[in-house]
């Protein structure tokens, strides 16, 4: 178990949760980000990383893995501490004497992370990646649904699973080190970006369209798998020791659903104008939210996130001004420009 | 905000989309698929999977199938035949299995 202790801890590394921790960092909070996924970003990371966001103030257009890219950077200065792959659970309160309650939340991976105050900037809540129904058996003997270390994969015979960007990137990734490389598809045509699309043809990745995985098979590793291909009488037997299922992500409000706080339509946190939920000390910011005239955009998140955060800095120390003041006021602090 | 299924979905049911949705938000009926409005998130994943066009965001939706806005929308928020009260937001469709009754709109056709 490890003990993280901040006054501000923001649950959710989506475009919200990141710019909530530049700007905690404005207000001298020291800030931890937690995130169920193992790459900040969020939505934007996981669903659309090449889309052309054009909603920005100032950006006419910015595609979605320079936004956070940009916005690690914002807030790199402030040395947040980001804790990713692992999902907030549990939360506890601890009472203080003349101080507002301390807030300990626990992790997937048992980590714990004390705070005086909480911003949630969960969006629409903790993604899980969507099954392989066959490989239910190899989870974690062969079968994977994130690559985190593509050593793992060096001579490797590999299949990968899926049609989006993250079966093609993952497919193209492993081709120089693999003994072999399949992607297996249920459709004809890929969703993946067009030149990843263009690469994979010029590729020696052998591509399998209108195909499902029926059956895994093998002792304590994976050894094989069969395939069913649509005009095929038989299905098709493929050597494999890697299994890589890019299937996409489900998202569900998750365990935040028993902090205690009220929910609308079961899955958004009500907030007063202050984005503070009903539960002190914990206040949230972007899509999650929900109050009368919520407009769910990226930029109306970012400025409730300004908001939640100030109102946090005040619950944590209640001496503190509300108004944080003006980013260009200590010059000293802004970063020379690019 | 949400995407809308219309008149193409009815007596196909390809339910492509239901694999390809990321908050599990499109309900099956008898003969026809609904998204539920309250749960769509507006990522368009699941219209360019649709193999008959039935899927489109509500503000594009083509005039003659207008009446899917509403009626998408009903399918949640007024209780179907057999049923005491609304779906309302049940917070996924594996949660809640198929439904099997349509709206009195789509079961009129």
């Amino acid at each position: 178990m490890s003990a993280v202790e901040v006054d501000l801890l923001i649950v959710g590394a989506g475009p919200v949760g990141l710019f909530g921790a530049y700007y905690a960092g404005v207000r001298g909070l020291k800030v931890a980000v937690v995130d169920s996924l193992s790459q900040v970003g969020g939505q934007v990371s996981a669903l659309y990383p090449e889309k052309q966001i054009l909603d920005i103030a100032g950006f006419p257009a910015v595609p979605g893995r320079r936004l956070i890219s940009n916005l690690v950077e914002q807030a790199a200065p402030y040395d947040p501490v980001y804790l990713l792959g692992q999902e907030a659970q549990q939360l506890e309160r601890v009472p203080r004497a003349d101080r507002p309650d301390l807030l300990i939340v626990k992790t997937g991976t048992g980590a714990e992370i004390a705070a005086g105050a909480v911003v949630i900037t969960g969006g629409i809540g903790t993604f899980t990646p969507r099954p392989l129904p066959a490989g239910e058996d190899f989870v974690g003997k062969g079968l994977e649904y994130f690559v985190t270390s593509s050593a793992e994969y060096a001579g490797k015979d590999v299949v990968v699973v899926g049609g989006g960007d993250s079966a093609v990137d993952w497919a193209l990734m492993f081709q120089p080190i693999a003994a072999s490389v399949t992607l297996v598809h249920r459709r004809e045509s890929f969703r993946a970006h067009h030149g990843s699309v263009e690469r994979l043809k010029a590729s020696s990745v052998q591509v399998v369209t209108n195909a499902q995985v029926t059956t895994t098979k093998g002792g304590e590793q994976l050894e094989a798998i069969e395939v069913a291909v649509k005009g095929e009488r038989e299905p098709r037997t493929i050597v494999c020791q890697k299994l890589v299922a890019a299937l996409g992500f489900t998202a569900h409000l998750g365990p935040l659903r028993d902090w205690g706080i009220e929910l609308n339509d079961n899955r958004h946190l009500v907030v007063s104008s202050a984005m503070r939920t009903n539960v002190p000390g914990i206040f949230a910011a972007g899509d999650i939210t929900d109050y009368d005239g919520k407009v769910r955009l990226i930029a109306v998140g970012f400025g409730e996130v300004a908001t939640a955060v100030n109102n946090a800095a005040v619950h944590v120390d209640p001496a503190a001004q509300l108004f944080p003041g003006h980013s260009t006021d200590n010059p000293a602090s802004v970063p020379a420009p690019a | 905000m949400p995407y809308v299924i219309a008149a193409p979905c009815i007596d196909i049911m390809d339910k492509s989309c239901i694999e390809e949705c990321p908050v599990d938000c499109i309900y099956e009926g008898e003969r026809k698929l609904y998204i539920n409005p309250k749960e769509c998130i507006d990522c368009g994943a699941c219209e360019p999977v649709c193999p008959v066009e039935a899927i489109t965001q509500d503000r594009r939706v083509a005039p003659e199938h207008a009446d899917f806005v509403d009626d998408n929308r009903r399918f949640f928020t007024e209780p179907l035949s057999g049923r005491d009260d609304p779906l309302g937001a049940p917070g996924g469709s594996h949660r809640t299995g198929p439904i099997g009754v349509d709206t009195p709109m789509v079961a009129g056709r």
